[in-house]
Order: C-alpha cells, then structure tokens, then sequence
C-alpha cells in the first residue's frame, strides 16, 4: 500500500491557516487528520481545509471534518471547506452535509470570509 | 519308554511332518489333500484307521469329515465331552486309550454298529488360537502293539500344521462367504437407488438424496410430473431397518406412486395408501411419509404428512416448521390427514427423515432439529444442489445411525449468477486503500457508471471500517472475508467477519438532519443500497453483512 500520496499539512497564510489533505482521508490516518485541524483551530481564529487532491474520503474524515466545524463555531471561529474535489463533494452531499459547511471554491474566497 | 521318541523314529517323524506341511502348505483342495494326509497319517502312526472330526459350526457337534481304515465312519456326529474324540476336543487335550474295550471313555456304539474291534485310541486336539476346531485320532496300532506316550506326542505334533491349514481354509472360507453376501447386498442396494427418481437438471424445483445408514435403505422418495403441469412428490421411511424394511420399502415406494398418478389432492393421497397399508402391514410395522404437489406457475405447494419430521422453510435466514400431521401409514385405517398449503416464492422448503436429526457426533449426541438449521444456515448462500452436497458431506463427517433422506423444493435461481471479486484481508484500517482499489476496478469491469461505483466502494468501506472498529473491537483483530456476485442487473456485495457476533438489531441508521459525527456509516450504507442485513453466522461466532443494488439500465450501460 502506498501511501505516501496520503499528505496532511498547514500552512500558515498571515491570521489564516489552511490544511492541504491529498490522497484517499480513510480510517488508516484520519486521527492526524483530525488532530491537525484542531491543532490549526488552536493557533488560528480562521481555518480552512483545502480538499481539492483528495481522491477519497470515509465517514471518519468526515467526521474529522465536523468535529473541527462545530469546535469553531462554539468558539465563534471561522472555519471552511476550500476547493473541495468531486468525492469529496458526493459524500457530502450524501450525508446532507454540503449545506452545513461553508464551502469556498479557492483560497481567495475563503480567506474573505 | 520314554516319551522322547528314539532318534531314528524322530528323524522319520520330522522328514514326515515336512512333507505333510507342505503339501497343505501348497494344497489347491483341501478336503483331497486332507483325505490323503489322514491315510498317510494313519500309515505312519502304524494305524489300521485314522479319522478326523471337525467341529460343526451350525450345529456344534463333531463330525467325522474323513477317515481312512476298512470302517468309513464319515459324517458319524458326535457331541463335544462325548467318547474319546468329544473329550479331546472338550478338554483340549491328547487321549491315549490302551485298552478300548474296557475303558469307559470309549463310546462302544460304533464298533456294535460296525463289527469293528477298537483295541487302542491315540486322539489329539486340532488347536487353534481360538481354541480346538476338531480332533484326529488313530486306532489300533497295526499288528497288535499298543500305542505309547511317544506316539501321542508325535501324533500332536502332526495335527499342528494340519490344524492350520484347516482353520486358514476355514478362515477364507468365511471372507468368501462374506463378500458374496456385501455382493449381494451391495446389488440389493443398486436395484434400490434404480428405484430413486433421477435427477432432474431442467430448472427442476426438486432434489431429493438419500444415504442409508447400512447397505440398503428402508427411506425413500419420488417425483413425477402430473398431467396438469404439477409435480407430485413424496418421501417417506419405514419403520425399523435392513432387509425387511428395504423390501417393504420397494412395495410401499410403489404403492405411494400409484395412488399419486391421477393428482388426488394430498390427504386423500395418503388416507388411501393408508387403507391399502391397514390390510397389509404386519409386526407392527409402519411408515411415515409425506406426500405433495407443487405448482411452478403459482409457487403454491400443498402437503400431508403422516407422522413425518416436520418440514423446514428456510426464508432470508428464518427457519418456520411445517407440521401437518397425522399418524404414520399402516396403523389406523380410519386415519385423516391435515393439509398444508404454502406460498413457496423463492424460498427453501426441506424434506428429511429422522435419521438427518439423529445424526451423532463423536460425543453421541444427536445432531437434533437445531443443528440441522445451523447446517443449513451455513450453506444457504449455494445453489440447491451444491446445498444438498454440502449439507450431506457435513452429516457424513457425523454417525449416521439411521437411514436419511433429504427432498428440498426451491425454484432455481437463476443461473447467471457471476462471482466478480473475492478478496480476504486482515481488518486493518491500512488495508482500505487497497480494498477500494479492487472494488472500483471490479466494478469498473463491469461499466458501472463512476459516480455509482464510488458510492458502492464507499458503503463498502463503511460496512469493512465498522467492523474494524466495532465488531473486532473487544477481540483480536482477524480477518473480513469479501464477496462481490453479480445476477442479472443485482450486485450483492458480503462482508463475513470472525468477530463476535453483533445484535443486528443495534445497528440502526440514525436521522441525518443533525450534525454530528458519528454513527454515519450505516446511515449512508442504508441510502446508498437497495437492501442490506446483518446476521450471525452459525456457531456463535462471526458475522455477515450483505448488501444490494440493482443497477439500472442507465446506470449500467
């Protein structure tokens, strides 16, 4: 299994920090996915995650997902999805989700707000 | 005197015994070589008569098989403990009578009836491991001397080879013996299976099997067209078992068949093989039987049953027994008998005799009505016939004890039914990513269009993470067993585990309208599916999860 084409960084852009996922987000590491985004919540009021190479993506990266929206909006932080790939897009539409994170189509519109 | 023979005597007593030895060593014939060895006997003991007496298996007496001397006293029987010979043979021991007429262990019958004067008796015992089989002896040393010791020494050392070439004969005669009655009854058995309706391969609902416990059977069953397009069937057992209950079998298969051919309906069925029966049957015998007709066109089966198990219909994973009693054939001539009436569909009605129940394993107890299920449960995902064969070889791995007759009624399935991936892995989150990659390629093989597949891989993913997270959460981890088939325009898709098995009925989809994280698997698998169900495998271990998507003619193409 390669999974070395599985990446999960933050980028830190001025007060805005971006987390890059690429590859297939499954129960194998969606922990540090997970730990990551909350990591970046910590440092930043204004977080989002770009999701445009992810291939793929299970209920517990989407559960990451939701974990990091609901832990900003109880802080009153801004949190986004950017660039969010077709798969990515289908699961959420399936879990009714789509409508529930703010979702950006790049990282222009997600740092305006 | 000695016992010890002198020397000259004991060198021509040894080259004697060698001859005598070999020739029964290499005899063709035993009773001419033994004829021969007897008076070649009596010639060297120096004896005016020699005879042999054989115990008779049948009767226990001892008969005199050959004899060699101016009196033929051949077929002359006497009881064991009687005369000289009996007391020989009860005492497994050398006689030596050295004056006959005034010994009382002498029987004087023969030489009254004969005229022939018995002066002196050396008789010894034919021994065997299983003890003496007979005696020989010799009378009357030739010009008038008297046996001593020595001779009956020489005598019993003589008897040995001859004791042993008689009980190997006798040995082999008994295999011989044997083996025609296993012929005999294994052709028994051939012109009883001749007797079984042949297997049917066009889309026929039926199947029937039968294993005797012993060579031949005294189960059976039967199926045959009727003119108005049902089939009749029947399957029956009789009472106690072997020979009488296999020739009683014949009678009773035939008579169910007759009564059968003008479609009467199923109670009058058997009330009149009944009556027939009430005349006939004797020694309290009886049968038990049941007797049906289905209708292909309205999946409509109908049946009685006189005393027999009752029938199992096993639909998605439910077993419901059918009973429809009425007392066995053969007792009551006033007996009624209940009908049932059923709406087979797809599901699997089974047939079966005692005997499959009384299966024993190795502790001796009895497979009963719950481990047949479990049996049948395990090969529910095979075609009938490959079911049947499973289900036979697993019962024969048991003790049968009683003859056991299986008849199944399921409408075929179709057979278009193609295996398109298999594929067994540990349950291991990393193992994911490879899984998925298979699946989609499967499912690309067979131009399901990209946005379906990967919502087929995902509910798969969902169905193979849950069970690593949840089923093998509280034991080690082991391994998820993956099935993609395809039949018509239906995918399934089985997941079995080794985890221990989950309450089906805790796993619930849950309302999608709140957010939050967990708990969605299910709830997406259910979406995303036609149908999907979780059951325990049999045993107490291990789980199946299978799910369903009918692809369309879009979808497909």
């Amino acid at each position: 299994m390669n999974n070395s084409i599985n990446e999960c960084v933050s980028e830190t852009l001025g007060d805005y920090v971006l987390v890059r996922l690429k590859g297939e987000v499954d129960l194998s590491w969606s922990q540090q996915v997970r730990k990551t985004i909350l990591a970046a919540l910590g440092a930043s009021n204004k977080v989002g995650v770009e999701l445009s190479e992810v291939s793929y993506i299970d209920s517990s990266g989407i559960a990451a997902l939701v974990e990091g929206f609901q832990n900003a909006r109880s802080k009153n932080q801004q949190f986004g999805l950017v660039g969010v790939s077709k798969a990515v897009m289908a699961v959420l539409q399936l879990a009714r989700l789509d409508r529930v994170f703010p979702i950006f189509p790049d990282l222009d519109a997600a740092r305006a707000g | 005197m000695g016992v010890v023979a002198a020397p000259a005597q004991e060198k021509r007593a040894l080259s004697f015994l060698a001859d005598l030895s070999q020739a029964l060593a290499v005899s063709l014939d035993l009773r001419t070589t033994l004829a021969l060895a007897v008076e070649r006997i009596a010639d060297f003991m120096l004896a005016e008569a020699a005879s042999m007496f054989l115990i008779d298996r049948a009767s226990g007496l001892l008969v005199c098989r050959i004899c060699a001397g101016p009196v033929d006293i051949t077929g002359l029987k006497l009881e064991v403990g009687q005369g000289v010979v009996g007391r020989t043979v009860a005492e497994n021991a050398p006689q030596v009578v050295l004056d006959a007429q005034r010994d009382p262990r002498v029987n004087a019958r023969v030489d009254a009836e004969t005229g022939f004067v018995t002066r002196s008796i050396l008789c010894v015992p034919l021994a065997t491991a299983q003890g003496p089989i007979g005696a020989l002896e010799v009378i009357n040393r030739r010009g008038g001397g008297l046996f001593d010791a020595a001779d009956a020494e020489i005598l019993r050392v003589i008897a040995a080879p001859t004791a042993l070439a008689i009980n190997n004969a006798q040995l082999a005669a008994s295999i011989v013996e044997q083996t025609r009655i296993r012929r005999e009854l294994e052709l028994a058995r051939s012109i009883q299976k001749s007797l079984l309706p042949k297997r049917r391969r066009d889309r026929f609902p039926l199947i029937g099997v039968n294993l005797p416990a012993h060579e031949i059977s005294g189960d059976f069953y039967d199926y045959f067209d009727l003119p108005d397009g049902r089939i009749a069937f029947l399957i029956g057992d009789i009472s106690g078992k072997g020979l009488d209950a296999a020739f009683l079998m014949v009678r009773v298969a035939s008579l169910l068949r007759w009564a059968g051919n003008d479609a009467p309906a199923p109670s009058a069925w058997l009330r009149h093989v009944n009556v027939e029966l009430c005349k006939t049957l004797q020694n309290g015998r009886f049968v038990c039987a049941v007797v049906g007709r289905y209708d292909a066109r309205s999946g409509v089966v109908e049946f009685a049953s006189a005393g027999f198990p009752p029938a199992l219909l096993h639909e998605s994973g439910q077993f419901h027994e059918i009973g429809a009693d009425g007392p066995p054939l053969g007792i009551l001539a006033e007996a009624d008998y209940a009908e049932q009436r059923i709406e087979l569909g797809t599901h699997a009605l089974y047939f079966f005799s005692d005997g499959a129940t009384d299966a024993r394993d190795k502790q001796r107890a009895t497979l009963g009505a719950q481990g047949l299920r479990e049996i049948i449960s395990r090969h529910a995902a095979l075609a009938p016939e490959a079911r049947l064969r499973a289900l036979i070889g697993d019962l024969k791995r048991l003790d049968l004890v009683d003859d056991t007759t299986f008849l199944l009624l399921q409408e075929p399935r179709g057979t278009t039914m193609q295996n398109l991936l298999e594929l067994t892995f540990p349950a291991r989150a990393d193992e994911m990513r490879h899984v998925r990659a298979k699946l989609r390629a499967a499912l690309d093989a067979q131009d399901v269009a990209p946005e379906l597949r990967d919502r087929l891989v995902f509910a798969v993913d969902e169905a193979c993470t849950n069970i690593i997270r949840h089923a093998y959460r509280d034991c080690p981890p082991g391994g998820i067993a993956l099935r993609l088939t395809r039949e018509h325009d239906m995918l399934s898709f089985e997941l079995r585990d080794e985890a221990p098995c989950v309450d089906p009925t805790s796993i619930r989809p849950r309302d999608l309208s709140e957010c939050r994280a967990g708990g969605l698997g299910v709830t997406l698998i259910d979406q995303l599916m036609d149908a999907w169900r979780i059951e325990p495998l049999p045993g107490g271990k291990g789980n199946r999860f299978v799910m369903r998507k009918q692809l369309t003619k879009v979808e497909s193409e």
